[in-house]
């Protein structure tokens, strides 16, 4: 039995194979930020036990205002609609952040739901990033401030988009990962589309 | 042909860039800047086209989007493109351009002998003519090959084509003087401004007038000062080649760009796209979409070489062409005068034939000083010449605009332009909603500047009435001063000086259909619509047969259709309809303008949204271990999944048997992680599933799954699954593949709407889990090869179980479920480990062959034990009992579920309704066609009583013969045990041509106890 292999969303791309260190060639640059975990929240914010029990679990205040972020740590805790949040974190931390989460809402309504192996997130960085944005959702894109989160269009699909430093973060669902990127790529032709390194993009 | 080109250095042409261009065959030349409609005209080309109806020779008639005849097929190959209006094409060198009229050639075209007898084609003559049926049906293609133009592409499109969204504070449509000036002001105040202009660069009707002067400077300086100072702010955008097409609700404009279709075909650059989309969102619109000048309409009026008189200016002052060396200018109004002596300083010979008695005394003084003959008081009755105009009969006409008997002069010219009044471009302004105002002073439907402005939406320049330059800038700066306001901020102090040198005006007057002295219908045809071949007698005619309504007159006369959109022809036409129906124009109105404003390319249209970005495909995490394997995949909804995996030469009916022998004999596997499922929690999750699945939910144990049908509001199956109990307050629940995102919308909205008590949170994780359903007799053992801590013996784990463990080295949630009738295990792991357990169990199970199966066998699998698919086997009218599933069904439940009452309503509860059956066919080699009809006879009488349809249908490997499920009407009661026939059991299947007979039977064709299952 060999050791158990992880595959991102993306893994079928071949991305790795094309990724280089992000320089003045292109003027928009992708990379996917592989494996993190994914935990999806539900609960009440008119329930104070809720946002207690939560923040005490995340060590950081669960953002209860329409498209705001929190984090603590390596932790981002984002809003998706009035009952529902995404935590995103190292994959290392999963399991903790469950039993934490897990202990701290005991009797209180509300669901923890490991949903890791649904999402994955891709830094989007360049001069044109906010153009090449512009092509494929409706949002208002310039308008997106950091520290925002928005659940939006993305061609026929649909993602959540958050600045992050120059760039920003588009987190989906796996099964629409080859859609997005193949959409992503195509809006960026013209305005010249790599694949950055890991390492060469930022780290939030 | 001798060329028309004349010296004027202020023309947007540059003659340093010379270009060679071919029509229809024919090389000629033009230089850059030039439409490849100036071109043929500097090159003396008079004749572009045939009419649609009659075979009329035609040609130019306008200067831009109006332009009604001269439509062109442009390059060849996968690249041509059909029905460019000639004069929005930009020339580039090497252009290749033919016409799309004139069959079998343009001098002698077939439909011009039916022209000659056009008195025998009225309006509404394809409706009269071959209302019989069997005479259309021989009519019609004869027809399509004579009417059209251009030719559509075969081959498939080569060019990119993208969308783009913008949220602007301001958007200006239109790039004349008056869109630019409301682009300045809105720019100094600081907002986010967007302007587009369809033209090839901004200026409108400036680059139409070098000869008058604003702020004291020539209009062609204060046009490039103020571009200058735009391209300065950084917050204004002005995109040229970008034409408005359409405005919706909210202030969305959608607009496209002509990115490379100026260049050569050779020049563009094939990674970047030929036009773009651009969705525009903004807090205001400033429509400063202009005028067109609106020809007067007299006999003969479309000849080629007779156009607006506009048209001529703009062909003079923009392009340097000199239409004709005599012509002759009709109008009633004083906007045709400036461009007259024009043409006249141009060393044209000009007579202006003005249908007003009295004239303004200084426009008149202007034009007899350029040395114009000026004719005040008469019209022209016909017109003389072949292929081109060579001469107008002139008609006297008296001050209220009637023909007065008695001779008159005719003229010998080779261009004639006539100016019926300006007719604002009200299109956008009306596409959701607006309605334009008839403003008789203007003799013109104008957009009310404010009349839309609590939507945003203002109105400036000749669009809102104001046809003078003066005006229209100083009209700009108050509206702007409004518009700036809503952004809480004012006008910046030192405004551009609006004072020019234009001329005052004198009143136009109103006249659309110059008089011939004869009655309607009896004096020379006298064309209003030019694209569509509408006359004046057809509206008369429409009016006499009794069309009220200017809507049904468009409609039986085609007046305004077609790729102009009437922007010549649609005032005209409503003016002479009122006259007709004796009522006043606005008591007559408009058409509805309606998008798109001039035509879009289906590949703009689609952009980004073709090729392998057409629709999101969706991949499993076990993709590429199917696609390695050689799997041939098909779409089920949006996802892509193994259809069946042939084997060397192996067709799929090969594959198909010998993938169902393995999962019946021996051990097969296959991916099901498309399935839909849903993460409930809550303390009331077993009363909602109560609530939405027809059948029982409190007493499942934690371990336990069970099978639930979920009905609609009318008790119809809407979607079926396992959902399996993990603890008291945790469900997992699957739904069909195609279903999960409506299941889910279901149940958040009865749970938000109806039941918000109740402790329940549900998310999808339908991608979370990938999961490998392995089949067999055998999959017992291959499992435990690969899953140490689960005791899988039949007696630990029964079916409809489900056990936590590990599975490959990975957490694993194991459902002993079947979806085959075999004993089988369904194995959910992260799919970020679902490659790797995907590899594991084939390794795992390679002693016993196992088999990966894709769909196809799934639903033979599946059919020979009657288990149904949602959505194909039901169609939304079947209840559980139209099923034979009342066992699903549970009504002793505190809490009623949803679609229970309905199914006691009568016509659920009835008897005769088409119920799920098993089909057996005499000849068991006989595969039925899906969707068969059942008959009860093969003597075939229409109307002949359906019975039901095929709902699935299979050769059967299992079973050595084929086998069909079909909803039959009464079918239950029809189903006959083995041996015992009534008669009512034999029916027929039929479907193109062949009636087969069979046997209604049982769907469950194999295992009817389920013991296979249960091993």
């Amino acid at each position: 039995m060999s050791e158990p292999l992880m595959q991102s969303p993306l893994h079928d791309l071949g991305l790795a194979a094309r990724a280089r260190a992000i320089d003045d060639s292109a003027g928009t640059w992708a990379c996917e930020r592989p494996l993190a975990a994914f935990i999806s929240l539900r609960g009440h914010v008119s329930d104070a036990a809720f946002v207690a029990a939560v923040s005490k679990a995340l060590g950081t205040a669960l953002p209860v205002k329409p498209c705001t972020t929190s984090e603590a740590a390596q932790t981002k805790v984002l809003w998706l609609s009035p009952d529902e949040w995404m935590i995103v974190a190292p994959r290392a931390e999963k399991a903790r952040l469950l039993a934490a989460l897990g202990a701290s809402l005991k009797g209180i309504r509300s669901q923890v739901i490991d949903n890791s192996g649904g999402y994955t997130q891709v830094v989007l960085t360049g001069g044109y990033a906010t153009d090449v944005l512009a092509h494929t959702t409706v949002y208002d894109v310039h308008a997106l401030e950091p520290g925002r989160v928005v659940g939006t269009t993305f061609g026929k699909a649909s993602l959540y988009l958050r600045r992050d430093g120059d760039g920003y973060v588009l987190l989906f669902r796996r099964s629409f990962a080859d859609y997005i990127l193949r959409y992503l790529e195509r809006a960026a032709g013209p305005y010249g589309f790599a694949v950055a390194s890991a390492e060469t993009t930022g780290t939030s | 042909m001798t060329s028309h080109r004349i010296d004027l250095p202020c023309a947007r042409i540059d003659r340093s860039q010379p270009l060679s261009f071919t029509f229809d065959g024919i090389r000629l030349a033009g230089f850059v800047g030039d439409t490849l409609a100036s071109a043929l005209l500097a090159n003396g080309w008079r004749m572009l086209g045939r009419s649609f109806k009659y075979g009329r020779p035609r040609g130019i008639v306008g200067s831009g989007p109006e332009e009604p005849n001269a439509l062109v097929q442009v390059e060849a190959g996968a690249n041509t493109i059909p029905n460019l209006k000639a004069t929005q094409v930009e020339l580039y060198d090497g252009l290749v351009a033919r016409r799309t009229t004139g069959w079998p050639s343009l001098r002698a075209d077939l439909k011009s002998l039916g022209g000659r007898f056009g008195r025998f084609m009225p309006a509404g003559f394809y409706y009269k003519t071959f209302k019989p049926e069997f005479a259309w049906r021989r009519i019609e293609p004869l027809i399509r090959n004579a009417a059209g133009y251009g030719a559509t592409p075969l081959d498939a499109d080569p060019d990119l084509y993208d969308h783009q969204h913008h949220h602007a504070q301001v958007l200006v449509v239109g790039g004349g003087a008056a869109g630019l000036a409301a682009a300045l002001a809105a720019g100094r105040a600081g907002l986010d401004v967007i302007l587009v202009d369809e033209s090839s660069e901004p200026g409108g009707w400036l680059l139409s007038m070098p000869n008058v002067a604003i702020a004291g400077k020539p209009s062609g300086e204060w046009l490039s000062d103020i571009l200058a100072e735009l391209a300065s702010l950084p917050n204004v955008r002005v995109m040229p080649r970008t034409s408005a097409f359409a405005l919706h609700d909210l202030n969305l404009v959608q607009a496209v760009e002509q990115l490379q279709d100026h260049l050569a075909p050779a020049a563009r650059d094939s990674t970047k796209p030929r036009q773009r989309l651009h969705r525009i969102r903004a807090g205001r619109i400033v429509l400063a979409t202009g005028a067109i000048d609106r020809p007067l309409v007299f006999g003969q009026n479309d000849r080629p070489g007779i156009m607006t008189a506009s048209a001529l200016t703009t062909y003079l002052n923009r392009y340097a062409v000199a239409v004709g060396n005599r012509v002759v200018i009709l109008t009633s109004n004083d906007y045709a005068y400036q461009g007259a002596c024009d043409l006249a300083k141009a060393g044209v010979r000009v007579t202006l034939v003005d249908t007003r008695t009295a004239l303004d005394l200084a426009w008149e003084r202007k034009a007899r000083g350029a040395g114009i003959d000026v004719r005040a008081g008469y019209g022209i009755s016909r017109t003389h010449g072949s292929h081109a105009i060579d001469g107008v009969q002139l008609i006297k006409l008296d001050a209220a605009g009637n023909a007065v008997p008695g001779r008159a002069p005719y003229l010998d010219c080779d261009a004639v332009g006539s100016s019926g009044g300006l007719s604002p471009t009200v299109h956008l302004y009306c596409h959701d909603g607006g309605r334009p105002q008839w403003d008789e002073s203007r003799l013109a439907f104008i957009a009310p500047a404010t009349g839309r402005a609590r939507s945003g939406i203002f109105c400036v320049g000749a669009l809102a009435g104001e046809f003078g330059l003066s005006g229209a800038l100083e009209q700009t700066w108050i509206i702007m001063d409004e518009v700036l306001a809503t952004f809480g901020k004012e006008q910046a102090r030192e405004r551009t000086h609006a004072t020019t040198t234009e001329m005052t005006t004198s009143p136009a007057q109103r006249i659309f259909r110059v008089p011939d002295g004869k009655r309607e219908g009896h004096g020379k045809k006298a064309f209003v619509d030019f694209q569509n071949d509408v006359a004046t007698s057809d509206i008369h005619l429409a009016v006499r047969e009794n069309y009220r309504s200017i809507e049904h007159i468009k409609r039986y006369t085609a007046l305004g259709f077609g790729t102009d959109q009437g922007k010549l022809s649609n005032v005209n036409g409503f003016a002479i309809a009122a006259d007709a129906l004796g009522k006043s124009i606005p008591e007559v109105g408009t058409t509805t303008y309606r998008p798109a404003y001039s035509p879009v390319t289906f590949g703009t249209l689609a952009g980004p949204h073709a090729g392998n970005t057409f629709d999101p495909r969706r991949y499993t995490a076990m993709h590429a271990c199917h696609a390695k394997r050689g799997a041939a995949f098909e779409p089920v909804g949006q996802w892509l999944r193994p259809w069946y995996f042939p084997q060397g030469s192996e067709d799929m009916h090969a594959a198909v048997k010998r993938e169902c022998l393995a999962a019946r004999r021996g051990v097969a596997i296959m991916d099901a992680s498309t399935l839909g499922k849903i993460d409930l929690k809550g303390k009331d999750v077993r009363e909602l599933l109560n609530r939405v699945y027809a059948n029982a939910w409190t007493s499942l144990a934690p371990g336990k799954c069970r099978y639930g049908l979920m009905l609609d509001e009318n008790g119809m199956v809407m979607d079926d699954g396992v959902t399996a109990c993990i603890a008291d307050d945790h469900f997992h629940m699957t739904t069909t593949t195609g279903g999960a995102a409506r299941v889910l919308s279901w149940l958040e909205k009865w749970h938000q709407t109806e039941w918000p008590d109740l402790d329940v949170f549900m998310t999808s994780v339908t991608d979370h889990w990938a999961t490998a359903a392995v089949v067999g007799p055998k999959s017992r053992e291959v499992l435990a090869k690969v899953c140490k801590d689960i005791d899988l013996s039949p007696a630990a784990f029964k079916f409809m179980d489900w056990r936590e463990g590990t599975v490959a080295d990975v957490p694993a949630r194991v459902f002993r479920i079947s979806f085959s009738g075999e004993l089988a295990f369904e194995v959910n792991v992260e799919a970020t480990y679902g490659a790797h357990v995907w590899e594991a169990l084939m390794e795992a199970g390679a002693e016993h062959g196992i088999t990966p199966y894709g769909t196809e066998t799934m639903h033979v699998l599946r059919a020979e034990k009657g288990f149904i698919i949602v959505g194909q086997d039901t169609d939304g009218s079947l209840t559980p009992y139209d099923l034979d599933m009342a066992w699903a069904v549970s009504l002793k439940k505190a809490y009623s579920f949803l679609g229970q009452r309905s199914l006691t309503r009568e016509d659920t509860a009835r008897k005769g309704r088409k119920q799920l059956v098993g089909l057996l066919t005499e000849q068991p080699d006989v595969v039925l066609r899906e969707g068969a009809q059942i008959i009860e006879s093969t003597d075939i009488k229409h109307p002949m009583p359906m019975l039901g349809h095929v709902t699935s249908s299979y050769m059967s490997p299992e079973l050595g013969r084929s086998i069909a499920l079909a909803v039959v009407a009464d079918g239950i009661a029809r189903r006959s045990p083995e041996g015992v026939k009534d008669g009512r059991d034999v029916l027929y299947a039929w479907a193109r041509g062949d009636a087969h007979r069979v046997r209604v039977v049982s769907p469950v064709f194999l295992d009817p106890k389920g013991e296979r299952q249960n091993v």
